[in-house]
């Protein structure tokens, strides 16, 4: 028989032993930002993951550009990173003449054979390898967008390296030269606005060729860059550990921001050397309760909270008490993004009923969408441009944006459908997850309201995305984020010859809308191109080849300790910003 | 029994032709594009073309097949489409992920489920007995998720017992945030198993040769562990031969919600993202795996049951 006694001893080993399972805070990163990753993260090669986001944010603290966004400026705007100043630039904007900091080194790898692993001094020729790495093939960047027809001669190199098989690096490129080691001038085809833009971007950052050389394919598990954080490790799936560099170059937090960020205590820091951390862990958090326990635990410094936990953190748009009583901050964040259900154009009988249209927009409750999908968090989207965006308009109402059942069932009847009779069944494609489905399904409900049928198709992504590029799709839903803080990036997505398999979904083709999207294509930012911009946005109101919904907003929580954070997700490289405030860690992280 | 084991490898060939065959139509018919997830957002018809060439997907089905069945017969798969890592290496690397979870949580759930089984047997018709039927018949019913919702939320949120999720590579680093899904594990697999082991348990137990054991004097421990279970262990090593396979492929769920970065996570994204030289691995490795556990278990049955003779 097993006696009382032993029962206990064993009982009381049991939980011994589990107290051992907590996870025990290392000492070695006390000083350490733990960021969460929503997202598996694919390979650190820029030149390959251009277009990852999550990626982009790990990569983003490794690799830099020649410009950066100011961390604390709104409207966004760019300045100077491993650009000595800003640059020199030509009547007519064609030419761009940079001059590269002196004194920037990558960062210490066994790749650079000739300092014995010593990390070698940024040059001009670096950017000059790295972009055409990027127009080379043989890498099906996804970040070539940037540069091809824009600098001049970069798409002539590639399609030449693509007649006879393999990219020539030691055949110059029309448009891009170092005439000494810290020159760079980039000569461009035709004037492009957004260059200083598209500098910031992961496709634009300096690799060494040395690494690349030395890894082969290989190098995205070994990234070597000249930013403030080095490559530690990385178990996949799981987390990635960055730590600061020791020969960051000299960069400053910022000393200007706007008004508001003097109370909120974001210019404590202001002109202090960059980083102010030790390193970051990346942890890749792809589900959603676990993202929220580990930020409630404390194990991360902040979190996106998750629709499903909306509610049991804030009440009346106010973060709860008990949880404000920990020290967490609750903050809110309007996204540079525009959510809306496209509309093939090619499709006989969508793309030729513009009242057919008008009346499925009208028939659109997007302030109901923003309640049911997105906790309320979001603004009805007039047009395609969201707000912080160079062009957008505050003042614009979009006339059809406006939910009123009467006038709908008038255009549809106009458009030769009264109560959608004659109507075939519509299909709306969604792909695999709830959300997107009860989206569809909602969708289907106010369309049914009209008359309007349409039959939902849940797809897996990949099988939606065929059905998308290869134009097959007849309407589905679909999310648009800004690359860039110009309404270019928006205005693209209705370019008739962005067609499928580009950004333009749905294939809208105006021949109107495109004249006047080539004139604003060299345009500067200014009053003469944003009267144009408008213009475009009241011809796409008008048409509504997509039914705009929303412009997202976010709601982070943040732990108390963790201090300067302020979301900008298109400036990547903003890790080195973040600070500990070690003393309110060891008061915070228990109460959690 | 050497001839009946060469005749069963033989077997394999056409088994493994077959998955090869069935793993292709099903991916050319609903597996998507995956130059459109390579290409992302901006990319033209231009770089469709280019890419689908380089990854041979406009040459001719019949030739995409014959290099199928060559990378099956090298073992080499090459790299992922979607993150460019090398197969092998994902495969070495998500396999130690998967196999630290399943195996500990699957013997536990074994060995658990069997005592259990014998346990219910010697209480059988009794008050624990038809309680224990009734919490494993409840245990059946709840999904794994509702398990791993609420066991993460009390046990490692509120009660702090264990982490709420992450993983080490190092073995002595990465126990502790294995306890808590292997928990869940063993109590999915309780419900049905210990249903499954209790009956073939009780359909011994009134066997003849149970009632002579009695008969002899041995005692119930004797009877059970050394009588009954030998001759319930053929249904039983069935039912674990057919579980061994998804072992491979770890708990997708687990996988998932804990930050373990084993296979059955890596399996979906491949899904996710049509990297098909991933599915193709995963597909043809699994079912080598699956055809060899039931060649193991039929060896087993001649080791277990002297009366069966594999010829």
């Amino acid at each position: 028989m097993i006696s009382r006694s032993n029962i206990f001893i064993a009982l009381a080993v049991w939980v011994t032993l589990l107290q051992g399972c907590t996870r025990k805070d290392d000492p070695q990163f006390a000083n350490y930002i733990n960021e969460p990753v929503k997202s598996q993260v694919r390979g650190l090669d820029p030149t390959i993951s251009a277009s990852d986001l999550y990626t982009g944010l790990v990569m983003g603290q490794i690799y830099e550009g020649l410009m950066q966004y100011a961390y604390l400026e709104r409207p966004v705007k760019v300045e100077p990173l491993l650009s000595d100043g800003m640059p020199e630039i030509s009547k007519g904007n064609l030419v761009y003449k940079f001059k590269i900091r002196k004194g920037i080194f990558f960062h210490d790898d066994p790749s650079f054979k000739a300092t014995n692993g010593k990390g070698r001094e940024l040059e001009a020729a670096d950017f000059i390898y790295s972009w055409k790495r990027l127009a080379d093939p043989a890498y099906h960047s996804d970040g070539f967008w940037i540069f091809d027809g824009k600098v001049k001669g970069i798409t002539k190199w590639r399609e030449d390296a693509i007649k006879i098989g393999k990219a020539d690096y030691s055949k110059p490129i029309e448009g891009l030269s170092a005439p000494d080691k810290y020159t760079l001038v980039i000569t461009l085809a035709k004037p492009f606005p957004q260059l200083l833009y598209v500098l910031t971007m992961t496709g634009a950052w300096a690799l060494p060729h040395e690494a690349i050389e030395n890894y082969g394919g290989e190098f995205q598990n070994h990234p070597v860059g000249t930013g403030p954080y080095k490559f530690r490790s990385w178990v996949r799936n799981s987390k990635i550990i960055l730590d600061r560099n020791p020969n960051y170059h000299d960069d400053h937090y910022p000393t200007k921001g706007e008004p508001e960020d003097m109370n909120r205590g974001l210019l404590t820091d202001a002109g202090k050397k960059l980083p102010l951390n030790d390193g970051v862990i990346f942890w890749e958090l792809v589900e959603d309760q676990p993202r929220w326990l580990n930020f409630r635990k404390g194990e991360t410094d902040w979190v996106e909270i998750p629709k499903d936990s909306f509610d049991s953190a804030v009440k009346k748009d106010e973060l709860i008490d008990e949880i404000k009583k920990q020290g967490v901050e609750l903050q809110k964040w309007t996204e540079p993004d525009l959510t809306f259900d496209a509309l093939n154009m090619e499709d006989p009988i969508l793309g030729k009923n513009k009242y057919l249209r008008q009346a499925m927009m009208m028939a659109r409750d997007s302030a109901a969408v923003i309640q049911k999908f997105y906790n309320g968090r979001a603004i009805i989207a007039q047009g395609p441009i969201p707000p912080e965006i160079a062009g957008y308009n505050p003042n614009f109402k979009n006339p059809l944006k406006v939910f009123n059942l009467v006038k709908a069932k008038e255009l549809l009847k106009k458009a030769g459908y009264p109560d959608g009779k004659g109507l075939p069944e519509f299909v709306y494609d969604t792909y695999g997850g709830t959300t997107s489905r009860q989206l569809g399904e909602f969708f289907q409900h106010e369309m049914a309201q009209l008359g309007i049928k349409i039959k939902i198709h849940d797809n897996t992504w990949p099988e939606f995305m065929d059905k998308q590029k290869k134009r097959k799709s007849q309407m589905f839903g679909m999310a648009w984020s800004a690359d860039y803080p110009d309404a270019e990036n928006f205005l693209q997505l209705f370019y008739g010859p962005n067609g499928s398999p580009g950004p333009n979904a749905s294939n809208y083709n105006n021949p109107e809308f495109n004249k006047l999207y080539e004139q604003t294509a060299v345009m500067q930012d200014g009053p003469a191109r944003n009267a144009i911009y408008q213009k475009m946005v009241d011809i796409v109101a008008e048409d509504c080849p997509y039914i705009f919904d929303a412009h997202r907003k976010t709601y982070t929580l943040n732990n108390g300790w963790f201090k300067n954070f302020k979301r900008n997700l298109i400036n990547l490289g903003y890790i080195k910003y973040y600070r500990i405030d070690q003393q309110a860690k060891k008061e915070l992280k228990p109460k959690l | 029994m050497f001839s009946y084991i060469v005749r069963r490898v033989l077997y394999v060939i056409p088994i493994l032709f077959g998955v090869t065959l069935i793993t292709f139509v099903l991916f050319n018919l609903v597996g998507g594009n995956p130059v459109y997830q390579r290409l992302g957002k901006h990319g033209s018809e231009a770089e469709v073309k280019i890419l689908s060439h380089e990854l041979g997907l406009d040459l001719p089905l019949h030739q995409q097949y014959v290099f199928y069945l060559k990378q099956c017969l090298t073992f080499n798969f090459g790299r992922s489409w979607s993150t460019n890592q090398r197969i092998f290496e994902m495969l070495q690397n998500g396999i130690g992920a998967s196999l630290s979870l399943a195996i500990p949580g699957f013997a536990a759930g074994i060995i658990l489920s069997i005592l259990i089984s014998l346990a219910l047997s010697f209480f059988r018709n009794t008050f624990v007995d038809r309680a224990m039927v009734v919490f494993c018949l409840a245990g059946i019913s709840i999904s794994m998720l509702v398990y791993i919702i609420c066991f993460q939320y009390f046990l490692s949120y509120k009660l702090g017992i264990f982490p709420i999720s992450g993983y080490e590579t190092s073995i002595d680093g990465r126990w502790q945030y294995l306890i808590l899904p292997m928990i869940i594990w063993v109590i999915v697999s309780l419900g049905s198993d210990v249903l499954l082991y209790r009956t073939i348990v009780l359909d011994e137990v009134f066997q003849d040769y149970v009632r002579t054991a009695r008969a002899k004097g041995l005692t119930e421990k004797v009877v059970l562990l050394k009588h009954v279970l030998k001759n319930a262990m053929i249904p039983i090593i069935t039912n674990i031969a057919l579980e061994i396979p998804f072992l491979y492929t770890g708990s997708l769920l687990l996988e998932a919600f804990f930050g373990i970065p084993g296979l059955g996570g890596m399996t979906v994204q491949a899904l996710n993202n049509s990297d098909f030289p991933v599915i193709k691995a995963m597909t043809y490795i699994g079912s080598i795996v699956y055809v060899f556990s039931n060649l193991i278990s039929d060896i087993a049955y001649a080791v277990v049951d002297p009366r069966i003779k594999l010829e």
